[in-house]
C-alpha cells in the first residue's frame, strides 16, 4: 500500500528522519525510488533550521538510515544527507568502549556489543540492539573470524546495524594490533 | 493469555499466529521450527519454559520473518492493530521490530479497544518506537539496558544511536539519576527494569529494588540474555506477580541461570534458558514468597 492510498483517518507518517537534496527533481525521484523499494517516505518541506539545498525533502524512518542511504546510492540519487528531524538531536554516537574478559574482548559501540576470542579472532557473540536485522546479523557473525565476517554496513538496514559495524571495525583494529581510536567516554563531549 | 509479538531472522517467513511450544532449543509453531537464538525467539523461549514450570497456558505469538527491511515488522504491527481487541490478551509483550512511530501509535490506539486493558510490556525495537512516539506512559514495563536507559533519558533521541554523549557515558552510579530523567520527561512506563551490573527496578519513578547477586558479568556479552529477562518477566506477570515483583524475580532468575550455566562470553543463550527449571526448583518458592510479602506491605 502506498502512503497515498492510506485511510485518511490513520495517523500521519512520523519517520523522524529527513533526506535533504540539492534539487527538487532528486527529492521527487527519491520518494518514488524509496517507496518502490518498500520504504515509507513522503515529500515534505524541511524546517528552516535544517534546510540546505532545495526546499523539498523526503521524510523517512530514521531507524532505517543505512538501508535508505544504500538504496539512494545504488540508484544514483544525489542527496545531501539524512538527518534527524528533531533539531535538538545529538550527533550519531561515536563512542566505543572495550571490556576485557580475559580470553575475550567485548567491544561496545552505542547500544551494540561484539565479543571475540583474543587468541583466534573468532566472533563468539553479539548482543544488544532492538532492530530486526540484529538477530539476523548475530546468526551471520557468530562463529566467523573478525576478518572474514560479513559487514553489517553491507547486509544490515538499521541504525543498530550501523552501531554493530562500528563495533566490528574497532574489533578488527584491536585484533590487528592497531592503536585504539580515542572514542571512549574519557574523551570529548557533546 | 500471554501474547508475544515480534520478528524472527528468517527471510521469507510469513506471518505466523498461534500457540507456541519449545522443543530441543527451538520454537515450534505452525509447522515451523525457529531456533531460540537472540531476539524474540529467545524471549519467547524463556516465557515458554517459565510458563511450563508455572503451569500456565503456552503463549500465543504473532511472528514474522524480517532481516531488517521492515516488511515482517509491518505485518506484525498491522495484524495486531486489526486483531488485538478480539484476541484480548492479559499480557501483551512487544519485542524485536522496526521502530515505527506511526504504527506504534496506531497499535496503542487499538489496544484501547480491548475490553480489558492488557499489561503492555516492551523491549527492543518496540520500546524504541514507544519512547520515540511519546507513548511510554501507556506501557506497563520497559526492560532497557544501560545504553537504552540513556536513550529514554534523552528527550530528543528517537533511536539509541543518537543519544547524547554525556548521558551515554554516565557512570553506573548515575543510573538512578537517569531513571529520574526518564520518568520526568514521560519516557518511562509504570515499571522500569534496567539491566546492568546492578539491575534496577523502578515503580512510578521510585527505585524499589536492586539486584547485584549473583554477579555474572559475562551475561552482558551473550546475545539474548536481555531478551530472556523480558520473557521471564512476561511469564511471571501472567502468573499474577505484581509487576515490580515479577521484574525482581526475573532479574534474579536470569543471573542465577547464568551462574548455573557457568557462563562465559562464548555461551549461547539457549544454554542459559535450559537452566531455568533448575533455578526455579531451587529458588522460586523463596523469591516469589518475598515478592508476595513485599506487595502486601
Amino acid at each position: 500500500m502506498t502512503e497515498g492510498s492510506r485511510d485518511k483517518t490513520e495517523a500521519p507518517f512520523e519517520g523522524g528522519g529527513l533526506v535533504l537534496f540539492p534539487v527538487v527533481r532528486q527529492a521527487i525521484e527519491a520518494e518514488r525510488v524509496l517507496r518502490e523499494a518498500g520504504y515509507r517516505a513522503r515529500l515534505v518541506s524541511p524546517p528552516v533550521q535544517l534546510r540546505k539545498g532545495c526546499d523539498l525533502a523526503v521524510e523517512v524512518n530514521l531507524a532505517e538510515k543505512p538501508g535508505i542511504e544504500r538504496c539512494l546510492e545504488q540508484t544514483g540519487i544525489d542527496y545531501l544527507g539524512l538527518e534527524p528531524l528533531k533539531t535538538g538531536t545529538s550527533p550519531l554516537l561515536e563512542v566505543v568502549t572495550v571490556t576485557d574478559f580475559g580470553g575475550w574482548l567485548m567491544v561496545r559501540a552505542g547500544n551494540m556489543k561484539l565479543t571475540f576470542d583474543k587468541e583466534s579472532g573468532q566472533i563468539v557473540n553479539t548482543s544488544g540492539g532492538g532492530c530486526p536485522d540484529i538477530p539476523y546479523l548475530h546468526a551471520e557473525l557468530v562463529g566467523r573470524p573478525l576478518a572474514k565476517a560479513p559487514r553489517p554496513r553491507e547486509t544490515g538496514f538499521t541504525l543498530c546495524a550501523l552501531m554493530l559495524e562500528r563495533a566490528l571495525e574497532e574489533g578488527l583494529i584491536i585484533w590487528k594490533g592497531g592503536e585504539r581510536r580515542d572514542t571512549d567516554c574519557r574523551h570529548g563531549s557533546d | 493469555m500471554i501474547l508475544i509479538a515480534g520478528t524472527v531472522p528468517i527471510k521469507g517467513l510469513p506471518l505466523v499466529v498461534g500457540r507456541v511450544q519449545v522443543e530441543a532449543e527451538a520454537l515450534v509453531i505452525g509447522g515451523y521450527r525457529i531456533p531460540a537464538a537472540q531476539g524474540t525467539a529467545a524471549m519467547t523461549s524463556a516465557a515458554c519454559v517459565t510458563g511450563d514450570y508455572l503451569r500456565l497456558a503456552s503463549p500465543q505469538v504473532v511472528l514474522a520473518g524480517d532481516i531488517g527491511d521492515g516488511g515482517g515488522s509491518r505485518e506484525v504491527y498491522e495484524y495486531l492493530i486489526k486483531n488485538v481487541a478480539s484476541l484480548g490478551p492479559t499480557v501483551l509483550a512487544l519485542h524485536y521490530c522496526l521502530p515505527d512511530m506511526t504504527l506504534m501509535r496506531r497499535l496503542c490506539r487499538a489496544v484501547k479497544d480491548c475490553r480489558r486493558r492488557p499489561l503492555l510490556i516492551a523491549d527492543a525495537g518496540a520500546m524504541y518506537a514507544a519512547k520515540a512516539a511519546g507513548l511510554a506512559p501507556e506501557f506497563s514495563v520497559f526492560t532497557p539496558d544501560a545504553s537504552e536507559l540513556a536513550f529514554l533519558a534523552d528527550r530528543e533521541a528517537t533511536h539509541p544511536a543518537y543519544v547524547s554523549r554525556h548521558l551515554f557515558c554516565a557512570e553506573a552510579a548515575r543510573t538512578p539519576a537517569l531513571i529520574v530523567y526518564a520518568y520526568r520527561q514521560h519516557s518511562a512506563p509504570r515499571v522500569l527494569l534496567v539491566k546492568g551490573a546492578t539491575d534496577y527496578i523502578a515503580l512510578d519513578g521510585d527505585i524499589v529494588a536492586t539486584v547485584t547477586e549473583p554477579d555474572v558479568p559475562e551475561l552482558e556479552a551473550i546475545g539474548g540474555t536481555g531478551d530472556t529477562i523480558t520473557g521471564l518477566l512476561t511469564a511471571f506477570a501472567d502468573a499474577g506477580l505484581e509487576l515490580a515483583g515479577a521484574a525482581l524475580v526475573a532479574a534474579k532468575a536470569n543471573r542465577t541461570a547464568g551462574r548455573f550455566a557457568q557462563a562465559t562470553p562464548a555461551t549461547r543463550v539457549s544454554q542459559i534458558i535450559s537452566q531455568f527449571p533448575a533455578v526455579f526448583v531451587e529458588h522460586l518458592g523463596r523469591w516469589s514468597q518475598s515478592c508476595a510479602l513485599r506487595s502486601a506491605l
